[in-house]
């Protein structure tokens, strides 16, 4: 295939890319958010400067409620309806010229608050506070564990994270008081969803709306949920018959978009003396903060990653107890790799134990647990479509020189320097359909997706899909394939992609669904354009329902920590990748190198604190760390391409598997790093205070510290 | 307070409110809308422009404070051949995604490769380490920023 098209690119370097605060709407006015100081509280009378300020009830918002099996039935409710659920949650919007003028009006207002004490629940249809619950199960794990030689034990916490994309959020509703119809522009990976949500929100047919999306400046997960400024932005901009924006700034997006995570897995495994793994009996408790978030649900986190647990290991029986339960802290929704970096990490850091405790290498027995053949099926009814796991070990180890770096590191250790090898092996799943998220629970997300090929009167061809770029570049390639499908030069070719006038709907850009779904739906609107003579008049859509696929692959990092500041460095990273068929090689290797980037930064600096009080204490980039130039090596990259019988092309899917690896890579490489001092690290992240507790409660004899229990 | 600048070679001049940053006045006022602000918190880099050729975070200043200087922003590259080589070279090795970052990683090299001495290539990376970028892992903006010093 040609290489990309430059053009955007090139456009965006010269800072000529529109995205959401570039917009410029005549007689736009500008919104802030009144939000809760408290973590809990009653929310009483109001009073605005002016008058201008209004609540979720003075603008009647209705809240959402995501349904389906093990799900409390809990509701997402824009605005708190009356309660404040979180510190930063928004209470009332403000309006004003500008900004800055809009941010007096925030000061100036006046919220009467009740604080409710921590034990009140904070929704009374889970007076538990448990959101969701659920048990996964399959083989018989009791048995599994009774036949064992012997049974390991381990506690790992993924802590509370944010995806973090450079443009934060914000959204634009422009009423057009001719047609009735409000156009809201926001920075979403799901506009078809945001525009149901919308519409149900504000008792609206959808036809009323028209949700657009601009150039986004990154998503990773967090664009991927209806949120209450956008409700509550159409709803203001509706009431006034006025264009309104609001634009999120940093600490609002670090207190409160979405967080994710924050989850504790518990593993009991069952292994022979020659470190066959039996069976797995695992415990799963998330905390997903105050909602169960809209679209997809307190579910989210627990079920993805109670799925994923040895997910690349053929292990004879596993269960699984999960949970999500609430607190007074922000939702917990989706982030790259969703719940599969807890459960990888996990899994990864498990299996390096057993490695340990029966001195066998790590290689050596991933070898002998790893998932034979495929097609396979998990004793819980992951049915792996393709891979070749065997392969994907022997690759890494050829291309990263594995026992020559073994002979490294015991060289070094025997200098006296902490230098660790750490190794992954997993899949995902991706481009979940209709049929996995009504199994999963999720009622809230359609699952399939649409492509639509058009030829005007002018004679360009037209390609829309469900899909929305955040800038992963997954258009420039449609654009690549239509032209090569259709025989036609790419100059013919436009991509037309997050305007619900404009596209077929679908479900959005999530899962790498964008390799899955939406690409199959478009190599059939592709395949079936091209047995016509594309004259103008031509209007082909179809739909595609996808079985999920899985991608796959084997990762090592060497990491060596300073043992004076106990600062981990990734000198190095090798990925073996194996998406199926590879549709563009560029975007593939960016989306693996980036993915990799924000793995090591969830395993060794981000992690968001609330204090006793439920106050946030990372509300700042001082504070939540992300990585930098400094902390990212290059990223050594191979391919195996076993490609999927589920899609027509093959490809499986890459947004997510390069932090994924990270999370098992990374992680083992600082434990192993510090293993001779005696330290058990099993708290993400292995930040320099972590390694510094866990050596010094090594040398103190202690058994390893349980923090957030 | 009437302030007087001037951006990217053309003169300026207009009345703004003490507390304007310079990041609004030059999105907002003058419409240049390449510089984009990622915290404001003067952290991530991404409003990076160039005053009097020094590298500034403009989510940071006031526009007051920059009365009487000279500014850069990424909407000035073109005029200098030197700058859009780098720019040229960042696109082709695809060293930018969503690109909201990339104005920002533009400015601050432009900065590095006027310091006086000159900067070492094999430091590029601590340099660089004022700005975010989430999309590419660095990799491919530290060798394109490498190769145009080099």
């Amino acid at each position: 295939m040609a290489r990309l098209d430059a053009g955007t690119a090139a456009r965006l370097a010269r800072g000529g890319g529109r995205y959401l605060a570039d917009l410029r709407v005549p007689g736009c006015l500008e919104a802030a958010f009144v939000r809760s100081p408290l973590p809990h509280a009653r929310v009483g009378a109001a009073r605005f400067h002016d008058g201008r300020g209004l609540t979720a009830a003075d603008l009647g918002l209705h809240p959402l409620v995501a349904t389906g099996p093990g799900l409390a039935g809990a509701p997402w409710i824009p605005l708190g309806g009356g309660r404040a659920r979180y510190v930063g949650e928004p209470l009332a919007v403000v309006w004003a010229a500008d900004r800055y003028q809009a941010e007096d009006l925030v000061d100036a207002a006046q919220l009467e608050l009740e604080p409710l004490p921590p034990d009140e629940p904070l929704h009374s249809q889970a007076p538990t506070g448990v959101l969701f619950e659920t048990t996964l199960e399959g083989g018989d794990v009791d048995a599994a564990l009774r036949a064992a030689d012997l049974v390991l034990e381990g506690r790992f916490h993924c802590a509370r994270q944010t995806p973090f994309p450079l443009e934060t959020r914000g959204v634009l509703a422009h009423p057009d008081p001719g047609t009735g119809v409000l156009t809201v522009w926001t920075s979403t990976q799901i506009p078809d969803l945001v525009r149901a949500g919308l519409a149900r929100c504000l008792g609206l047919p959808e036809a009323r709306l028209r949700v657009r999306v601009p150039q986004v400046g990154g998503g990773f997960g967090v664009k991927a949920h209806l949120f209450a400024e956008e409700v509550a932005v159409a709803a203001l901009a509706l009431r006034l018959g006025q264009p309104v924006r609001w634009i999120e700034d940093r600490q609002e997006h670090l207190a409160a978009s979405a967080h994710a995570h924050d989850a504790v897995v518990r593993l009991r495994v069952g292994v022979t003396r020659e470190g066959r793994i039996l069976g797995v009996d695992a415990d799963l408790t998330a905390d997903v903060g105050a909602y169960s978030i809209w679209p997809f649900s307190a579910s989210l986190e627990p079920m993805t990653a109670a799925s994923s647990l040895f997910g690349a290991y053929a292990v004879g029986a596993l269960r699984c107890r999960t949970r999500a339960r609430s607190s007074a802290r922000c939702p917990v929704g989706a982030q790259r790799g969703v719940g599969v970096t807890v459960g990888v990490h996990a899994t990864e850091r498990m299996v390096d134990r057993i490695a340990r405790r029966l001195s066998i290498d790590p290689l050596e027995l991933r070898r002998r647990n790893a998932v034979p053949a495929c097609p396979w099926t998990s004793p819980i009814g992951r049915a792996l479509d393709s891979g070749d796991y065997p392969r994907l070990l022997a690759t890494l180890a050829a291309a990263a020189g594995y026992d020559a770096l073994r002979a490294e590191q015991h060289r070094a250790r025997a200098a006296g320097r902490l230098l660790g090898v750490g190794l992954a092996l997993f899949n995902e799943h991706s481009g979940t359909g209709t049929q996995d998220y009504r199994r999963r629970g999720i009622d809230t997300i359609p699952g399939w997706d649409q492509s639509r090929v058009r030829v005007p009167a002018d004679g360009r061809i037209e390609v829309a899909t469900s899909a929305a770029d955040a800038g992963q570049g997954h258009a420039d390639t449609y654009r690549l394939l239509a032209a090569e499908v259709l025989g036609v030069a790419p100059e013919r070719v436009e991509v037309v992609e997050g305007d619900t006038d404009r596209c077929p709907p679908g479900t959005g850009t999530f899962t790498s669904r964008g390799a899955v779904g939406v690409l199959e739906s478009l190599v059939q609107a592709l395949r079936a354009a091209a047995a016509t003579d594309l004259a103008p008049g031509t209007d082909i859509v179809r739909r595609a329902d996808a079985e999920q696929v899985y991608p796959s692959g084997a990762h090592l990092a060497v990491v060596e920590v300073d043992p004076v500041g106990w600062r981990p460095r990734v000198l190095r990273y090798v990925a073996v990748e194996d998406c199926g068929t590879i549709i563009h090689p560029e975007v593939v290797a960016g989306q693996v190198r980036g993915g990799v980037a924000m793995g090591i930064g969830n395993v060794l600096l981000e992690e968001h604190a609330y204090d006793a009080d439920g106050q946030i204490q990372t509300a700042t980039l001082l504070d939540y760390l992300v990585p930098l130039a400094t902390d990212i090596p290059e990223v050594e990259l191979h391919h195996l391409t076993s490609p999927s019988p589920r899609t027509t092309l093959g490809s499986k899917g890459v947004g997510e598997a390069g932090t994924i690896g990270a999370f098992g890579a990374v992680a083992n490489a600082v434990a192993d790093a510090v293993a001779p001092l005696g330290a058990e690290l099993d708290t993400l992240p292995y930040s320099p205070q972590r390694i510094f507790a866990a050596v010094e409660r090594a040398r103190a004899g202690l058994p390893p510290a349980r923090p957030g229990q | 307070m009437i302030c007087r600048l001037t951006v990217n070679g053309t003169p300026w001049e207009g009345d703004v409110p003490p507390r304007l940053t310079l990041a609004d006045l030059l999105r907002d006022h003058l419409q240049l809308t390449g510089t984009h602000l990622g915290c404001e918190q003067g952290v991530c880099g991404a409003c990076t422009v160039l005053c009097d050729g020094e590298a500034v975070r403009s989510c940071l200043m006031l526009a007051v404070q920059a009365d009487g200087r000279s500014l850069t922003t990424v909407e000035g590259l073109d005029a200098d051949p030197d700058a859009a080589a780098l720019r040229d070279a960042l696109v082709a090795g695809r060293g930018l995604q969503c690109g909201f970052c990339t104005p920002g990683f533009l400015l601050s090299a432009l900065a590095l490769r006027r310091a006086d001495p000159p900067v070492d290539p094999a430091r590029v990376p601590e340099l660089l380490a004022g700005n975010i970028c989430r999309c590419t892992g660095y990799g491919p903006i530290v060798a394109a920023v490498r190769a145009w010093l080099g």
